[in-house]
């Protein structure tokens, strides 16, 4: 893991001072008053509550949303990718119509129609139940990701010889058993590294739920610069930078790391 | 529920959209350009293994790649913004912002895009043959002459499919520009959102827009990619 590990002190040194040396020049001689601000307002920003005391929203609810996100996205997307891969023609362009829809739209449009077509709240077994901004955002930010993951999936399948499902079809497998069996435990290793990268995209993609109404670490962000002033803008912001890179930095070098042992090139 | 689109018959939101289209292609133009200069020069220094320079790509490389480009669209936005820089129009003789949304949302996609273009472009110059470059070499172009004549237009033909993904995603970025005032399809459709109160049929036309360009920047690249292929390079048929 030499030139990943290299790659990774690079990063992990450079960009902190990088962002530090940013704040320096734009607060001058109150760049130490602006950091002790900064770690003032840090539990509100990893977790929405002014001391660590409970969980409303900030860096935490972005982790969750788009580990949610990714859970629902992975069932959708291996049903959408075993249609992309189906026998019966007309299930196959189907799902290839809005695997294509769905890839070819921005994620900010795609939030923006979940948040009108979801209803504001729905009767499931005689239970009302309201459908809050985190839940749209979630259902918003898996459709897309779904379609990604589809894509991901039949690349993966189509990379095992047919060989292999032919002899499984000599041994008397249905094609259904064949997926299960032979297929996918030789398939999926191979998926990996692309479906963290497609996580990562997923966990970048989670600040745009700021148009919901949810309140991840952009919306509290937004609150704490209107409460204290337009100057702390920048630092806000460089701060919110620094989380997203921290969080999502080390999965991108793994996921090179990864690559390159198992041999496969993202697309 | 039924959906009525009476309201695409305004003259005046048609208007809206259509200069949204315009302010949304513009955009997205000046921001591939910026993304190829970005992705270029980042690419030459990487690619030479330029000592303090090469270092220096490699950790905005990262830090762009790995934030959001929302945020970075903030933080230009406020940052520069707050230098208060104008420049006067000649024609008019107001005083026009310098970093005005548009120009800090085409920055930070071309900064955005181009940290992902550095990479691709640096791996299409990786995939280049090493006997073509030896053979150039061996011709006696020096390695600049090499790079400028050899490897950088091999490079960025075999860097084509990865830039047409590239693209589609900077096309979909450009929709958040909306989010500072850029009056791009989407600030058009909020708009219409606001007067019409038909925010779910505003969003499915829009959602359609934004497939249709993306699929038509798709089969231009393609056409581009197949107008400019070289036999023997890359895959034959694209």
């Amino acid at each position: 893991m030499n030139s990943e590990f290299r790659t990774f002190a690079l990063g992990i040194i450079g960009v902190p001072l990088c962002l530090i040396g940013l704040l320096a020049m734009i607060y001058g001689d109150r760049t130490g008053a602006t950091l002790a601000f900064i770690a003032d307002r840090t539990p509100m920003l990893l977790t929405g509550s002014p001391d660590f005391s409970s969980l409303q929203g900030g860096f935490i609810a972005n982790i969750g949303m788009s580990l949610a996100a990714m859970a629902i996205a992975g069932a959708l997307g291996i049903i959408l990718g075993i249609g992309l891969i189906a026998e019966f023609w007309p299930t196959r362009l189907l799902s290839g119509f809005v695997m294509n829809v769905l890839r070819n739209s921005p994620w900010l449009v795609v939030l923006y129609a979940m948040l009108y077509l979801l209803p504001f709240e729905m009767k499931i077994f005689g239970v009302w139940i309201t459908i809050s901004p985190v839940v749209k955002s979630i259902a918003g930010l898996s459709l897309p990701v779904a379609a990604n993951i589809a894509e991901i999936f039949r690349g993966g399948i189509e990379a095992i010889p047919t060989g292999q499902w032919e002899s499984a079809r000599s041994l008397g497998y249905r094609r259904l058993q064949i997926l299960r069996y032979i297929v996918l435990p030789q398939a999926l290793p191979l998926m990996i590294p692309n479906l963290m990268t497609i996580y990562a995209m997923l966990f970048i993609g989670t600040s745009l739920v700021v148009v919901t109404g949810a309140s991840d670490v952009l919306f509290v962000g937004r609150t704490i610069i209107e409460t204290a002033g337009s100057s702390t803008a920048s630092a806000i912001y460089i701060y919110i930078l620094f989380l997203f890179f921290l969080f999502a930095f080390p999965i991108a070098i793994l996921t090179r790391w990864l690559e390159r042992r198992i041999g496969t090139v993202s697309p | 529920m039924s959906l009525d689109f009476s309201w695409l018959s305004d003259s005046l939101y048609q208007r809206w959209l259509l200069t949204g289209i315009g302010t949304t292609l513009l955009m997205s133009l000046l921001g591939i350009l910026l993304m190829m200069v970005f992705g270029i020069i980042g690419a030459i220094f990487l690619h030479f293994r330029t000592p303090v320079l090469g270092t220096i790509t490699t950790i905005l490389v990262e830090l762009f790649r790995n934030t959001p480009p929302l945020v970075q669209l903030f933080f230009l936005y406020f940052m520069l913004s707050s230098l208060g820089l104008s420049l006067t129009d000649p024609a008019t003789g107001r005083s026009i912002p310098l970093f005005s949304g548009f120009t800090c949302a085409v920055l930070s996609l071309g900064l955005y895009n181009g940290a992902l273009a550095v990479e691709i472009i640096r791996s299409g110059l990786i995939a280049v043959p090493a006997q073509t470059v030896e053979g150039a070499r061996s011709l006696g172009y020096t390695r600049f002459q090499t790079f400028r004549h050899v490897e950088l237009p091999i490079g960025l033909r075999l860097s084509m499919p990865a830039m047409t993904n590239n693209v589609v995603s900077l096309i979909k970025t450009s929709s958040q520009a909306a989010l500072v005032a850029v009056a791009d399809i989407m600030y058009g459709a909020t708009q219409i959102m606001v007067e019409t109160f038909r925010n779910l049929e505003v969003m499915l036309l829009i959602w359609l827009l934004y497939v249709v360009i993306a699929s038509l920047a798709v089969w231009i690249l393609r056409r581009i990619t197949i107008l400019f292929r070289i036999p023997g390079y890359g895959v034959d048929r694209p």
